[in-house]
């Protein structure tokens, strides 16, 4: 990611990482429904967030806290663990780029 | 009404042992006074895969970063390193320990308003002529006129239909008897995805109040229902 990163570039990374969570939080059949709404729920906030403040430029150390919160989600391999960060993770993303939880 | 003590059965000592570790305390004491951000670190690094305290700090440059008063990030570094530390016990006691946490830290606040005597935990509420449930609640408010009963959650996927029912059902039994209970669930996790998760629970819940991870303070001011569930 070059100096040129946006808020919304941070949150376009988060989203595609979020999708990889919500596809291994769906092996949970029981919760299906549940992981589906509330991944829908929170990945509209984060839309939310991109409107509001998607051109603003970010901070070396935002840029940092996305890309190590993105690594932290990429070595979850149990499914039901991945249910609970599909409330913590898009939380994470909002409290540093200053968006609405 | 009346209140009684749990069965002291093998699930209770088993319990009561976990109750009592002292890192419960620790953590409940801490997270007590944080604010919801540093609530939120405790909450990411009991689920977390990573030990590492120096990736979480990255995580957070809220707490962690160069403009932070040293205060505040002295409590956050108390926070991730308890949180580490009930991290690091594996996934069975990891579970445990978070469930404990979030009851200790309940009656922490609790105590706040009540005073610790009347805050009381794993207690069964008894009604005339009505089958007494054999679950007990969390923790309890026990006064004549305005007892509150809890039920406790590390997450908003422990709601669910058992749990709402035993809430509401006792608060219609106190209501029959010309009581008050007020009851609750306190979640400890953001109050968007409990609300997801209450969105289609079919079980009554509207007279639940709902206290999640951004509002657990309110749990030292007087029981309102401005959050019902």
């Amino acid at each position: 990611m070059d100096e040129a990163s946006t808020h919304a570039d941070l949150a376009r990374d988060a989203l595609a990482a979020y999708e990889g969570l919500l596809s291994l939080a769906e092996d949970v059949e029981d919760e299906w429904t549940y992981v589906n709404d509330l991944s829908a729920a929170w990945q509209a906030r984060i839309g939310e967030l991109v409107d509001e403040h998607g051109a603003e430029p970010a901070t070396a150390l935002e840029e940092t806290a996305i890309l190590r919160t993105i690594e932290e989600i990429e070595q979850i391999s149990d499914p039901h663990r991945a249910i609970d960060w599909l409330s913590t993770f898009p939380q994470i993303v909002l409290v540093t780029l200053g968006g609405r939880r | 009404m009346r209140f009684q003590d749990a069965a002291q059965d093998a699930r209770a000592v088993t319990y009561a042992a976990i109750q009592a570790e002292p890192v419960v305390a620790q953590a409940a004491g801490l997270l007590a006074a944080a604010s919801s951000v540093q609530r939120l670190l405790a909450r990411a690094v009991m689920n977390g895969e990573t030990l590492d305290p120096d990736g979480w700090r990255a995580m957070f440059p809220t707490l962690f970063g160069p403009t932070v008063q040293p205060s505040d990030r002295e409590r956050s570094e108390a926070i991730l390193n308890v949180a580490l530390a009930i991290a690091d016990r594996g996934d069975q006691a990891r579970n445990q320990l978070r469930g404990a946490l979030v009851e200790s830290l309940t009656v922490e606040l609790l105590g706040r308003r009540a005073g610790s005597a009347d805050v009381r935990r794993e207690r069964r509420i008894l009604f005339d002529g009505v089958r007494a449930d054999i679950h007990p609640f969390d923790v309890t408010i026990e006064r004549s006129g305005a007892a509150e009963a809890y039920d406790c959650k590390w997450g908003a996927r422990g709601i669910n239909a058992d749990v709402l029912h035993q809430l509401d059902d006792a608060r219609e039994n106190a209501e029959a008897e010309e009581e008050v209970l007020h009851v609750a669930l306190v979640v400890f996790d953001a109050e968007l995805s409990c609300r997801v998760r209450l969105e289609r629970q079919t079980a009554p819940h509207h007279q639940t109040r709902l206290v999640a991870l951004e509002t657990l303070e309110s749990l030292s001011s007087s029981f309102t229902s401005k959050q019902d569930a």
